[in-house]
């Protein structure tokens, strides 16, 4: 019975939603807002394997590259900007600056720098994803507890050994934080940074379709990368369970 | 053991210079338990802090067996007042005993029956995989002890540990200090703004007065050895040592410039 | 014992001759200069006793910023002249403040600028307004919030730039576009934060309001009105940037008047200076609009007496 109602209450509201956009525009002669049977219709259509290998797929790509790469970026600077009080004074006005500048702003920029291939698609989307991690980084840094940071150097535990079992760890709920508003800028950089010049590329494909006005594959596309959005969305989230379990559990306790 | 001489740290604050401790000086031989109280905002803890080399002195010195501290001492262990902000909470009860020992180039065999050791003298025998914050209050407070114990310091710097517990646990954290005391032959430095706490668990109780602090008092507690909550804090001679003590706080904040 | 705070518990340790940096925690976090920020809660304070003759010393963290934003603008200026970098795709900071002065005194300059902001302005209103009636409502009635969890979550992570080619097939280049986007983006922030703020009703007081017999109209403004209104303030501050980037993000894209069509505009005629004087105008209001928000949020929640943190993004 409770997994009926658990089913009921995920599955209720979207399902009555789709069913209405089905019903509202099964009659629809609008050019721009096509039945939705026609667009589910066209969507294996048009996402063939041929399209998935030389479009989704290399983005995916490129996202994982440039959001790893902003991850690891992030997370070290922010580590070492973080403990380093004179850096961050140093720093954190030209930081608080960048991190303002919208991202899809330096497209035009980086695509001067780097070109139109791989490379600056990449850099594109790392030039978004980096901020939050690294901003993040260092607010959990800095907001270590003084206490934990005493008991740390009480026992002698060192530098290298405090910032990866004391600092890191206290930092991560921050981090992950940050780690997850990149994911989403990550995402919709991945499309921007195709929608330029580029020749391949799910951003790429869903523009072209919009320029040479095939609406359904169009909306298609559009409903690919809500897809995409969600599952990358829930990804994060047993990432987030795995890495967090204990920050989790324990607010749940004193909640 | 532990040697203070003339230590003392201001601030600065604003642009001005505040003073918490002006000089202090004393010792604390090795295996003694000594028990240092005072007013509110005598910089008690700030004394703590410099003698586990958290925090520079203005003026004098620290020393550990002799040697000048300048940073944490070897072989010294602190407990804190804040259990829970003390232990980290993601790791679990063994992890957090064992941290502080990974350092002592020991094998992982000897540092997981060091902590078995070390929880079972807690009272906490088996509770290895439990996390920090299902524990309770006074159990969090007991690994924190545990964890300290495992490091096996020769000296033992307790920043009023038990201030956040309530009564009951408090009583048994005595009797839990006390008991470790004798068995391992650690020296202990209790911090403490209690007075009973003080007496019953001391050998000595060094009165601090209050801001700018100096030394106020050292009053000698011969209780015995055997000392138990029930009989000793109902005995005539507890009740005069206490008034002994509380009439020097009571002093200590009459007289700010004493 | 409660975690909802996320207040920096460190504070300075005494000694350190530098106030600290204001604690990310947002409207929380005492302020720089309070003295409860200095000292550890339990610890009581010293007594004064002041030295005469000591000058107050230098705002440190001050000169550190100062000079980092100077190194970062000289290294803008020279690095174009070594052979690290090349002066035609990143030209000298003296040459984009030329642009920029130059652009400055333009008419089309400040129309754009106008245009921006009335997209994010317009847009900005339109989200929070939706987002915190929907969330109110929502978060009121357990059963429909339950329900709409899963529509939620499955439509916050869809990227708002997914509808852009809808909204260039229905708006054109015009200013609904750029709405579009804005608004779908910013609504989501305000809407997660008012629920996450109706949710963190006082358990007790709403069993007061119950046996005070309050009508819905009298819970709404007595008791789910004051827990959201901080929780409000957040969504509003993040929907406030989310909004500009998408903003100039729209133009840029689709090409709405604004300041992201010039940026678009000013790199495809090979204007490099004029292109990196924009991007600057765009970072300068990022930082303007961040500021101008927390002064608002400050100012709207200084009566308010508890201490409210983010809802986890």
């Amino acid at each position: 019975m409770r997994l009926l109602r658990g089913a009921l209450l995920l599955l209720g509201l979207p399902t009555v939603l789709f069913g209405l956009w089905w019903i509202a525009s099964a009659d629809s002669t609008s050019f721009y807002f096509p039945p939705l049977q026609k667009i589910l219709a066209e969507f294996a259509e048009t996402w063939t394997a041929e399209r998935w290998r030389a479009d989704v797929l290399p983005s995916l790509a490129r996202l994982g590259a440039g959001y790893a790469a902003s991850c690891v970026l992030g997370i070290t600077l922010g580590l070492l900007i973080g403990r380093t009080r004179w850096l961050l004074h140093l720093t954190e006005p030209v930081l608080e600056f960048a991190r303002a500048v919208p991202p899809p702003v330096l497209v035009p920029v980086i695509m001067l720098v780097a070109g139109i291939g791989d490379t600056m698609k990449t850099a594109v989307i790392v030039s978004g994803c980096i901020w939050p991690i690294l901003l993040n980084t260092i607010a959990g840094v800095r907001s270590a507890d003084a206490v934990q940071l005493d008991t740390a150097a009480a026992f002698g535990l060192g530098r290298t050994r405090t910032l990866t079992s004391v600092v890191l760890p206290a930092a991560s709920p921050r981090i992950v934080t940050g780690m997850r508003q990149s994911l989403a800028i990550g995402l919709i950089l991945m499309v921007i940074s195709e929608m330029f010049a580029a020749q391949s590329g799910l951003g790429f494909a869903i523009v072209q379709f919009q320029r040479s006005y095939a609406i359904p594959a169009m909306w298609s596309g559009i409903l690919l990368l809500g897809c995409l959005g969600v599952a990358l969305a829930a990804l994060f989230n047993l990432f987030d369970r795995a890495v967090l379990h204990w920050y989790h559990r324990m607010r749940e306790r004193s909640a | 053991m532990l040697e203070a001489d003339g230590i003392g740290r201001d601030y600065r604050v604003d642009g001005q210079v505040l003073t918490a401790i002006d000089s202090l000086t004393f010792q604390v031989a090795e295996g003694e338990l000594v028990c240092i109280v005072g007013p509110s905002g005598c910089g008690k803890t700030t004394l703590l802090r410099m003698c586990a080399g958290l925090l520079t002195p203005t003026r004098g010195r620290a020393a550990v067996d002799g040697r000048t501290v300048d940073g944490p001492p070897a072989d010294t262990a602190v407990v804190f007042q804040e259990y829970g902000r003390s232990l980290f909470p993601w790791m679990r009860v063994g992890a957090n005993v064992d941290l502080p020992l990974r350092r002592l180039g020991l094998t992982r065999a000897e540092r997981r029956e060091r902590v078995a050791e070390a929880l079972a003298l807690v009272d906490l025998a088996g509770r290895e995989r439990a996390w920090p914050w299902q524990l309770s209050g006074g159990q969090q407070q007991r690994v924190a002890i545990a964890r300290a114990v495992a490091f096996r310091p020769r000296l033992l710097l307790m920043d009023e540990p038990f201030a956040a517990v309530d009564a009951q646990t408090r009583a048994e954290l005595e009797d839990l200090i006390r008991d470790l005391w004798q068995r391992l032959g650690v020296t202990v430095v209790f911090i403490t703004h209690d007075i009973d706490e003080s007496v019953y668990l001391g050998q000595r109780v060094l009165v601090l007065s209050s801001s700018p602090t100096r030394m106020r008092a050292e009053i000698h507690i011969d209780l015995g050895e055997e000392r138990d909550q029930l009989g000793t804090r109902s005995s005539p001679e507890f009740a005069k040592l206490r008034g002994a003590v509380w009439k020097e706080i009571q002093a200590a904040k009459r007289k700010p410039d004493e | 014992m409660s975690h909802k705070t996320n207040r920096d518990p460190a504070g300075p340790r005494p000694g350190d001759a530098d106030t600290p940096h204001p604690s990310p925690a947002g409207p929380t976090a005492p302020r720089p200069g309070d003295p409860r920020a200095r000292l550890h809660p339990r610890r009581p304070r010293p007594r004064l006793r002041p030295t005469p003759g000591r000058t107050p010393p230098l705002p440190v963290p001050l000169v550190l910023g100062a000079a980092g934003v100077a190194l970062a603008l000289a290294a803008g200026q020279l690095l174009p002249h070594t052979p690290l970098v090349n002066p035609a795709y990143t030209p000298t900071t003296g040459a984009v403040l030329n642009a920029l002065a130059a652009d400055l005194a333009r008419g089309e300059f400040w129309q754009a600028l106008a245009d921006t902001l009335t997209a994010w302005a317009l847009g900005l209103a339109i989200a929070v307004a939706a987002g915190a009636a929907l969330g109110i409502l929502i978060g009121s009635l357990p059963p429909v919030r339950a329900a709409a969890n899963s529509t939620i979550e499955f439509l916050r992570p869809i990227p708002s730039v997914a509808l852009v080619p809808l909204a260039v097939l229905l708006f054109g280049t015009r200013l609904p576009s750029t709405l579009l986007l804005v608004v779908y983006a910013a609504f989501w922030q305000v809407l997660v934060q008012v629920l996450a703020g109706v949710r963190d009703i006082d358990p007790v007081a709403a069993d007061t309001a119950r046996s005070l017999r309050l009508n819905p109209w009298q819970r709404l403004r007595h008791l789910a009105w004051p827990t959201a209104l901080p929780y409000l303030m957040t969504g509003v501050r993040l929907a406030a940037t989310v909004a500009l980037v998408l903003a100039i993000t729209a133009e840029l894209v689709i090409g709405s008047p604004g300041l992201g069509h010039e940026i678009a505009v000013a790199q495809s005629s090979g204007a490099t200076e004029r292109m990196y004087a924009l991007i600057l105008v765009a970072g300068g209001l990022g930082v303007l609009v961040n500021l101008g928000v927390r002064a608002v949020e400050r100012g709207a929640l200084r009566w308010h007496p508890s201490v409210r943190s983010e809802a986890p993004a």
